[in-house]
């Protein structure tokens, strides 16, 4: 057996060598690999050997079949009749085949691109509800009832404790009610404002926040915290400013503009600050011994400025002509 | 806030644009915008009207020559007030005028006009438009506007935020510019008493229920109420201010001025020489001088002269009390009211005005009496009344000064840099904050002898001493667990802000419930008297002025000094503080997920949680309500994430998108009950598929995107992403007519697939044309499911031997059932049973003929053929008995 397939081997190199025409080539295939030819009496001697013999010529002849194919196809190609046979049927100008085409929403891949960049500095992410008391969206973090900064987000109600929650702040405080420092954590998800429908508001929008608590977090790593951010969102060549704001859950209290070359101006991408101590002790730390930063930001605001789209009214459309885009 | 920089320059000096100290205050946290600088406009000048005749075109035109002091323009004007002689504000062609409207040539019924004569509110000055400005006669034509203009009318808007009450006047922006700048605030107006030739006095009754700590009244006599003077006119004018008459002007002007809200009733109008503050009686009618009749609760405020309930406090005044041009003497008020009482009752009638805002975020309760004295003076030089009553200041109110201990450590620690001390100092001062610097020494203390002698306890100095013992004890026994986290805290509560009284009862609490768990010493920090360079131990002892009543703790005091420092000048750190820990984020393998569906060709969508009730309700669950809903289209919340993705495939569908595949992920609310925790809030995920899977293309025809897509999905989703084997049950649904539980092996359902069924469809009128499919995935299953659980396999080598086998069966048999039963046969060797034709055909009326792929392996050894056939013929007679079938071709 091993003798006959040598001999088959060398016979068909030799054969194929001396090829010059097309139809030198094809007596060529018939003789060795046409439907009578010597590889297929192999195959035929080889069903009748016994199951102890079969794996080991099995082998032998499957390198064989490969070997005489590829050479022939090399021979083929050699002479320019491979080539020259595909030429006339296909087109190859011809598009390629129309596959669906699917997309991430532009709210995702930017919720994403914010997480991975906290994700990389060490934050978790944490997630809560989207109906809470009054107590975690507003009293526990510094909003008592008929205080004025009730009037900076407007409320949707299900009964007169209980609202659609303002911001994902409400997690912060479910968070630190379940856990002892040190926290590192942003939160996301959806809030609501009952605020008119139009192409700068809508009923809702997405938020991610942050909130790091332990013995030392300052100021001066907050602000080192936001510019990697703001630099990794938006290039390391951003321009920020933070100026002195207002929030009720952090003192000193911040917002942070980044500067907008094309509008020539100023822009506001999120509000942060210094826990306020009342919400440390609200939750149970000493507020003597831990501090730390919260911040907070829309991720519409942040998408509309990245990808230059005027109306917030688009991302809850869904129209696929938006959404193909992205 | 409209803020006047010309008032502004009342109280401090300073050169800025308007736009330089809108940055400048901006910076300081109070986000400024410049409304009117006329140093930015150009070519507008005093002109004066030559000659101003009727439009030959136009009736309420005028044709008008215009001498801008160099040459004669002709201009078009539509002013009624226009007329020759007038000095004009005149806009030059080429002139561009606030809101960026450019002033051109412009062609106005055939004839052309060469500029503009403006009004007011062209101007930017205020919403005066019924007619130009007419100017003085004796200036220059050709005088630039803005140096007549600009030192009366530039100014800035501020966006005030509600903890800075003290902000709410010219006063209190120019004391913040003043710090700022390193200048010295002005007093320009006497508050001095004024010392009255009279004998009576006002009665003054204040409800012991509190609502108002102090009430300061006076009557003057004699005044006579005329027009405002100029420089009180120009002044509200810049501020945007309309002028009433000469004693509303000035009652405005003091609130505008020092942020303190007075109010002036005509004397002669009231039944009695008397005030009462009081509780109004529930239902009563009140009409206030906005010409509204308000219907007011047991919880408003209102001041009464004792019979008749005459202003509604700090919020409105009254009608019929009010000033007129017939009033001869006055009653003045001046007072501070209960922030929280103030904003209960203007919220209850939904009426907010310059006065509710101001005491509803704290007004300054020692401005109350600056102002009256200053109103009096004012009256008495613009409108010539005389004090005539002694003045009666009830107040109830403890006027102690505040004082706070800021901590050097603390302050450096928050900001995590050093501020040299001197600076601190400085910052306070110009804050008016007056700050006296302390050292601090450590002292021991023997815990048992202090515990054990109340009178030791009480003589303890409560600030420096008491409290940080008592904070140790606490700190010391939650360390070594004896007290809860929540025990702690409380504790810590009151010892941050109980009484000695307080502090005394809980020593001996914890000494009667811990006494061996104490021990017997401790260093505490105890401030001295002495000055001392070293920065962890130096503090200031603040000692705050009345107006600012939002500094209440250390950290108020600490955002003061970064504030005024400057966030700016502050260096970023880039170290973290934090120890290293597991990032956690659950949401990941949805996340996996997302990419896996929008890969193959979906979108991702976003649909309002907010939802129309009657919409909902066709989803057959029942809905969380919103109370106070914008729209009745979203009046509740979604149930189903179906329901947007319907609407979504409904909007495409109109706008031409036929082929919609689309997913969402978001939370769906069921009502279980009244209460919170009976609300049900659950992360839910639904695909949609309508129309085709891929577009007809020259090389194939299209792809049906349809039930078929969504159950091929699904496996690729738990087998591929999960590596969880699944199956398909047969379900019932209320609004799916045909429709699959996804479960898993250990029969617990992952997910659901499902046609929705025509009725659905047409109650919500959705547009479709072929079926609507849909897939929900159990996103907590999902969750649970993924992870590390891929074990690898060893390949086998052995050849596998596939063999067709072709059966007729009848039409209704389901084919899955069919290949199960081929596989219970024989389940070690027999890998894989699968359809790969089905062909029906009249001759073969009620059958079909099926032609199965059979795929044969043994993991151990080469299947010999014989084997297989045996396997193969018991396929056969097991299959034409259970099935009825027989094998074709046979």
């Amino acid at each position: 057996m091993d003798k006959t397939i040598n001999d088959v081997k060398t016979s068909f190199h030799s054969d194929l060598k001396s090829c010059k025409t097309a139809d030198d080539l094809e007596q060529v295939r018939i003789k060795y690999l046409g439907r009578k030819g010597k590889l297929t009496e192999l195959f035929n001697q080889f069903a009748s050997l016994s199951n102890k013999e079969k794996p080991k010529y099995g082998k032998t002849l499957n390198i064989l079949k490969s070997d005489l194919n590829s050479s022939y196809n090399d021979k083929l190609n050699s002479l320019g009749i491979g080539i020259s046979e595909a030429k006339d049927s296909k087109d190859f100008s011809l598009p390629g085949y129309a596959l669906p085409k699917g997309n991430i929403h532009p709210l995702e891949h930017v919720t994403d691109e914010i997480k991975s960049i906290f994700k990389s500095i060490g934050f978790s992410v944490a997630y809560g509800p989207e109906i809470d008391d009054d107590y975690h969206n507003f009293e526990a973090l510094n909003v008592p009832k008929h205080h004025p900064a009730r009037d900076m987000q407007d409320t949707f109600f299900i009964d007169p404790n209980t609202v659609l929650r303002t911001h994902t702040s409400n997690v912060q405080i479910h968070l630190m009610e379940n856990q002892d420092p040190p926290l590192r954590h942003i939160c996301c998800g959806r809030v609501f404002r009952n605020e008119a429908v139009s192409y700068k508001s809508f009923c809702l929008f997405h938020q991610v926040e942050g909130l790091v608590i332990n013995e030392s977090s300052s100021f001066a790593e907050m602000k080192g915290t936001l510019e990697y951010f703001a630099k990794e969102m938006f290039g390391k060549d951003t321009k920020m400013r933070f100026r002195p704001s207002y929030f009720p859950f952090t003192e000193p209290s911040a917002e942070v503009d980044i500067w907008n070359e094309k509008l020539n101006q100023w822009m506001e991408i999120l509000g942060c600050g210094m826990v306020n101590p009342n919400v440390l002790e609200n939750v149970g730390y000493d507020s003597e011994r831990y501090q730390g930063f919260a911040f907070g930001m829309g991720i519409e605001r942040i998408a509309m400025i990245k990808y230059g789209i005027r109306d917030i009214r688009l991302f809850y459309q869904n129209d696929k002509r938006f959404l193909e885009q992205f | 806030m409209k803020v006047s920089i010309p008032w502004l320059k009342r109280f401090v000096n300073f050169n800025h644009s308007a736009s330089d100290l809108a940055d400048i205050l901006t910076m300081l946290g109070f986000e400024s915008e410049v409304v009117t600088d006329f140093s930015s406009l150009k070519n507008i000048v005093v002109g004066e009207v030559e000659s101003a005749k009727k439009h030959p075109n136009a009736d309420k035109l005028k044709f008008c020559i215009v001498n801008d002091g160099e040459k004669l323009h002709e201009v078009i004007c539509g002013a009624p007030n226009v007329a020759s002689g007038q000095k004009i504000v005149f806009a030059k062609v080429g002139a561009v005028l606030p809101g960026d409207f450019k002033i051109g040539k412009a062609k106005i019924r055939g004839i052309e006009s060469n500029g503009m004569i403006c009004s007011e509110r062209e101007l930017g000055i205020s919403e005066e438009h019924d007619g130009i400005m007419v100017l003085d006669s004796s200036l220059e034509n050709g005088t630039n506007i803005a140096d007549i203009f600009g030192p009366i009318y530039d100014a800035i808007d501020i966006d005030i935020t509600p903890d800075k009450a003290f902000a709410l006047s010219h006063r209190g922006i120019a004391r913040e510019i003043a710090a700022k700048l390193n200048k010295k605030l002005k007093n320009p107006l006497n508050s001095k008493r004024v010392i009255p030739d009279a004998k009576k006095k006002v009665k003054v009754v204040l409800d012991k229920k509190g609502g108002c700590p102090r009430y300061i009244a006076g009557i003057v006599r004699g005044v006579k109420v005329g027009p405002s003077p100029q420089w009180l006119l120009d002044y509200l004018k810049s501020a945007g201010q309309k002028s009433i008459n000469n004693l509303v002007d000035i009652s405005n002007f003091m609130l505008l001025e020092i942020g303190q809200p007075t109010h002036i009733f005509d004397l002669d109008k009231l039944s009695k020489e008397a005030i009462e503050v009081k509780w109004a009686k529930k239902g009563e009618k009140f009409e206030a001088l906005d010409d509204e009749t308000y219907t007011l609760d047991s919880d408003h405020l209102v001041i009464t002269d004792s019979v008749n309930t005459v202003a509604l406090a700090g919020i409105i005044g009254g009608k019929d009390s009010a000033v007129s041009e017939k009033t001869t003497n006055v009653l003045i008020e001046s007072a501070y009211f209960d922030p929280i009482v103030i904003r209960k009752g203007s919220k209850k009638l939904n009426l907010l005005s310059e006065a509710s805002r101001r005491f509803e975020r704290g007004a300054d309760p020692a401005a109350a009496n600056d102002a009256f004295y200053m109103i009096v003076r004012l009256m008495q030089e613009i409108a010539g009344g005389e004090l005539s009553s002694i003045v009666t200041d009830e107040c109830t109110f403890d006027l102690t000064p505040r004082k706070i201990v800021l901590s050097n450590k603390k302050l450096s620690q928050y900001a995590g840099f050093n501020i040299s001390a001197n600076k601190v100092e400085n910052i306070l001062s110009g804050l008016h904050i007056d700050c006296k610097s302390r050292g601090e020494g450590l002292i021991s203390m023997d815990i048992a002898d202090i515990l054990s002698d109340t009178n030791k306890l009480q003589s303890m100095r409560i600030r420096t001493e008491f409290r940080p013992f008592m904070r140790n004890i606490v700190d010391h026994l939650y360390q070594i667990d004896k007290i809860t986290r929540k025990d702690a805290s409380s504790y810590r509560h009151r010892i941050r802000f109980g009484s000695k009284e307080t502090l005394v009862e809980l020593a001996n609490t914890l000494k009667k419930q811990h006494s061996q768990d104490l021990p017997s010493e401790f260093i505490v920090k105890s401030t001295g008297k002495k000055n001392t360079n070293n920065r962890d131990t130096q503090k200031w002892v603040c000692t705050i002025p009345s107006f600012r009543g939002d500094l209440v703790n250390e950290s108020d005091l600490i955002e003061e000094v970064l504030r005024c420092y400057g966030y700016d000048n502050i260096d970023a750190s880039y170290s973290f503080s934090s120890q290293m820990q597991y990032v956690e984020d659950e949401e990941r393998p949805i996340s996996k997920l997302k990419q896996y569906l929008s890969s193959v060709g979906f979108q991702q969508c976003y649909n309002n949680s907010l939802q129309e009730k009657s919409q909902i309700k066709h989803f057959g669950v029942k809905p969380v309500s919103v109370m106070n809903p914008s729209s009745d289209k979203m009046n509740a919340l979604r149930t189903s994430l179906h329901q947007g993705l319907l609407n979504t495939l409904d909007f495409n569908y109109k706008n031409g998108a036929q082929n919609v595949l689309i997913y969402e992920q978001g939370t769906v609310f069921k009502n279980n009950g009244k209460k919170l925790e009976d609300i049900e809030q659950k992360n839910a995920f639904s695909c949609l598929v309508h129309g085709d899977f891929t577009a007809p293309n020259v090389h194939f025809n299209p792809i049906e995107g349809n039930f078929f897509l969504l159950k091929g999905l699904a496996e690729g989703i738990f087998n591929n992403l999960l590596k969880i084997k699944i199956k398909f049950i047969r379900e019932s649904h209320p609004y799916c007519d045909t429709f699959y539980h996804i479960i898993d092996s250990k029969k617990s359902v992952v997910g659901s697939v499902g046609i929705i069924n025509k009725e659905l469809l047409d109650k919500m009128d959705i547009s479709y044309k072929t079926d609507v499919c849909i897939m929900d995935i159990d996103t907590y299953r999902f969750k649970e499911c993924s992870g590390y659980n891929i074990k690898a396999e060893d390949i086998i080598l052995y050849p596998m031997v596939n063999r067709d086998l072709n059966f007729i069966l009848d039409h209704d048999i389901e084919l899955a059932e069919v290949c199960t039963a081929m596989k219970n046969v024989n389940q070690a060797l027999l890998k894989e049973v699968i359809p790969v034709d089905i062909f029906e055909s009249k001759e073969l009326k009620n059958k079909k003929s099926v032609l199965f792929k059979l795929s044969f392996q043994d993991p151990k050894k080469t299947l010999e053929d014989n084997q297989v056939n045996s396997i193969i013929t018991e396929i056969i007679s097991l299959i034409s008995k259970k099935f009825d079938a027989k094998l074709r071709d046979q």
